[in-house]
């Protein structure tokens, strides 16, 4: 049976600077669904991303959550949003817990400290570290207290933005566990990313798109990865407007 | 509302830990406490002088033997002005205008400095007054601590999640807003103990609560502009560079120009020249002196005709009194009409600068901190008034104790031999004519009905403030 679309895009064209950055962009993503948007720089990933967030307003096309428009529902839409940005933007004077309290304050969350502990377990994050100010993390720690802000905001849709970029290697599998351990819960994922090793792992499809077009998609046949060296031969440019059902 | 006070309460979490605030209110409490107190001793050694001097002058005065009546109106008086309790926050134009004034028969003398106290004393540091602590380095530290409440959100890229979470960017920007306001109360502490001093010294509370929201007031014009500046531009740099000249216009270029510009739109008309004009005219008054100039023999044939004599020295009265009052009376309605054009035209100037406040809220809260306060130009001029007024009382009651209490007889043979002079003299006592002095400012309401338009244009600005905070806050994107 088909899932309804909890993310869409139809036939979506954004102009910035009277330059065309999107055309034609349609596609949709399911609850439980890890959709990968992949691409080169200035492929149009993020501005895709942002277009969901109401940031960016779509010249022509629609773009809806949960079948309401965007740009008419701004506030209810952002509430019911987990946004992870490219590089995890948190606040370098605050240590983990101070982070993560006041995004959650201001997201009007209350959440206790057990609930806090227990999802900084659940992203890895060394209980030693907690305490410290962030100014004093790396890149791959940042990134899992922004992961553990998402989760405790305890939305149903996650906008990933090149999110395993700069992690390590093995941050990056335990990256990939967690978003396919909340994709299980039923949660709608949308990353962006330019890593086809990694969304070849972790989504259920990839988009690809080249210079604001989507000229492929791939999706993976039951209990199976994407086939890594077709979406790679295809990003790459050695062929196009792909539809691939492995 | 939550949203905004944790916002809020997270400005100042980063402020501390950045020890930014720190810094801020140690710089601000270090310079006001040592400018307060230099302020302090020089008004307060000021108002004691002026108060020594005053009691001083007067005892003297009362205190002269019998003397000639018309040597008295010679001998003269002093008045002094008294600062009122807040002149130690703001002395306004008192150091540049006189506090002191030699009051004395046929002359209006300008008012003088009584006190050596000038410039130099504080090696050329008497313009750092509280007041222009506030006017001109309290909004430096708003600045200083505001200018990244939005952008450094932006260049920290936490704009983007607070955004995307659903926070709006109203609650943003009022929570930015309230951190700097609390920041503002938190800096107009020392002026309301000031001002809450001054009403223990009798000045009015409604006077000491609206010098305090006055300044509150300017405060939020620099809390709005920063936050907007703040909000607009996209780096820090470009952000403090704005805000600096911004500062720099706003509270010393605009009103240094606007003070000249205002000298050549509304110039003054030359001291010599208009004493010369007035000495002209004062000459066709006759002099009161001279009981054979003609410009009395009006008044002579009058007082005769009416008492029914023949000859001035058989009127009941003392004829040169009469004429020294008569002629007094004239010669002040002219000085009077030259003071007031004067006068007149240094408020038309003074109205013309005020305007210029809509250009520049420092020149607006200027302006009304002096009207409030009591130190404005309309003060000084008060004060020449009320100088005036005591002169001329006291002239005159001289020149009335010449004409009823010493005979012609006596009067024109004064110079004959020491007896003779002696039996021109007037017993001491009348030397009560002169009252005790005691400079009045104007009441409460007169000075807050005068600081109303300057507080329009605060609150002008404000609103304008407002109405582009929102407009950027609407178009916030990170």
């Amino acid at each position: 049976m088909e899932r309804s679309a909890r993310l869409q895009t139809e036939d979506l064209q954004i102009y910035r600077s009277d330059k065309e950055v999107l055309s034609g962009i349609s596609f949709s993503i399911a609850s439980g669904e890890v959709y990968a948007l992949l691409g080169g720089n200035g492929a149009g990933k993020s501005t895709t991303l942002l277009s969901f967030l109401g940031f960016l307003t779509a010249t022509s096309g629609t773009i809806t959550v949960d079948g309401k428009e965007v740009s008419a529902n701004l506030k209810a839409i952002r509430e019911a949003i987990a946004y992870l940005p490219e590089s995890a933007s948190l606040y370098e004077h605050l240590n983990a817990y101070e982070n993560l309290k006041y995004f959650l304050q201001l997201a009007g969350r209350t959440v206790d400290q057990a609930a806090i502990d227990a999802t900084l377990d659940r992203v890895s994050l060394d209980p030693d570290s907690r305490a410290r100010r962030l100014k004093d993390y790396s890149k791959g720690m940042r990134q899992k207290v922004a992961i553990a802000v998402a989760i405790l905001r305890d939305t149903d849709i996650f906008l990933l933005d090149e999110p395993t970029s700069g992690l390590d290697p093995s941050a990056i599998d335990e990256f990939h566990d967690l978003v396919r351990g909340l994709a299980d819960a039923g949660k709608t994922i949308l990353m962006v990313t330019h890593d086809v090793y990694g969304a070849c792992q972790v989504a259920d499809r990839i988009g690809l798109l080249r210079k604001g077009k989507l000229v492929g998609e791939f999706s993976a046949a039951d209990g199976q990865r994407i086939e890594t060296e077709t979406v790679h031969r295809a990003f790459s440019g050695r062929t196009a407007n792909t539809s691939v059902d492995q | 509302m939550t949203a905004v006070l944790s916002i809020a309460a997270a400005e100042w979490r980063y402020w501390r830990r950045s020890r930014l605030a720190l810094v801020v209110v140690a710089l601000f409490v270090l310079t006001l406490a040592f400018v307060s107190v230099l302020t302090n001793m020089r008004v307060a050694a000021d108002a004691e002088a002026r108060a020594h001097h005053q009691e001083e002058s007067e005892e003297t005065f009362l205190s002269q033997p019998d003397r000639h009546p018309h040597r008295m109106v010679h001998y003269g008086h002093y008045v002094f002005r008294t600062p009122t309790p807040l002149a130690t926050f703001d002395p306004g134009l008192d150091s540049v205008t006189g506090q002191a004034m030699f009051l004395e028969g046929h002359r209006q003398n300008s008012a003088t400095f009584s006190s050596s106290v000038s410039s130099a004393d504080l090696g050329g540091l008497s313009w750092l007054t509280p007041a222009v602590i506030y006017q001109v380095f309290a909004p430096l530290l708003i600045v200083i601590l505001g200018y990244g409440a939005i952008v450094r959100e932006r260049e920290a890229r936490t704009l983007a999640p607070l955004l995307a979470q659903g926070t709006s960017a109203g609650a943003l920007i009022s929570g930015k807003l309230l951190a700097l306001f609390s920041f503002a109360l938190l800096l107009v502490v020392p002026l309301a103990v000031t001002a809450l001093r001054s009403t223990s010294d009798g000045e009015s509370a409604s006077v000491a609560a609206s010098l305090v929201a006055l300044y509150l007031l300017y405060l939020c014009v620099w809390i709005g502009l920063t936050v907007l500046v703040s909000t607009v531009l996209q780096k820090r740099t470009t952000v403090l560079a704005t805000l600096a000249a911004c500062w720099l216009t706003v509270t010393l270029a605009l009103p240094a120009i606007a003070v000249n510009a205002t000298s050549r739109a509304e110039p003054l008309a030359g001291k010599i020249e208009t004493e010369l004009t007035m000495l002209n005219e004062v000459r066709d008054l006759g002099d009161g002196h001279d009981v054979d100039d003609s410009v009395y023999d009006a008044l002579q044939a009058s007082l005769l005709e009416e008492e029914g004599v023949e000859r001035v020295e058989d009127l009941d009265v003392n004829i040169r009194g009469v004429l020294a009052g008569r002629s007094e009376a004239e010669l002040t309605e002219t000085l009077n009409e030259y003071a007031e054009r004067r006068m007149q035209a240094e408020s038309r100037q003074a109205r013309v600068l005020n305007r210029i406040g809509w250009l520049t809220p420092t020149l607006a809260l200027g302006a009304a901190s002096r009207a409030i306060v009591g130190t404005d130009l309309e003060h000084y001029h008060r004060f020449l008034r009320q100088a005036e007024a005591l002169r001329i009382e006291f002239v005159q009651g001289l020149n009335r104790v010449h004409a009823e209490e010493l005979s012609y007889t006596a009067d024109i043979n004064r110079n004959r031999d020491e007896a003779s002079s002696r039996r021109a003299r007037v017993d001491a006592s009348n030397w009560e004519v002169l009252e005790t002095f005691e400079y009045e400012p104007a009441p409460a309401s007169e000075r807050l009905a005068r600081a109303s338009s300057s507080l329009q244009m605060l609150i002008a600005w404000l609103i304008a403030l407002a109405a582009s905070l929102s407009w950027a806050g609407m178009r916030l994107k990170p």
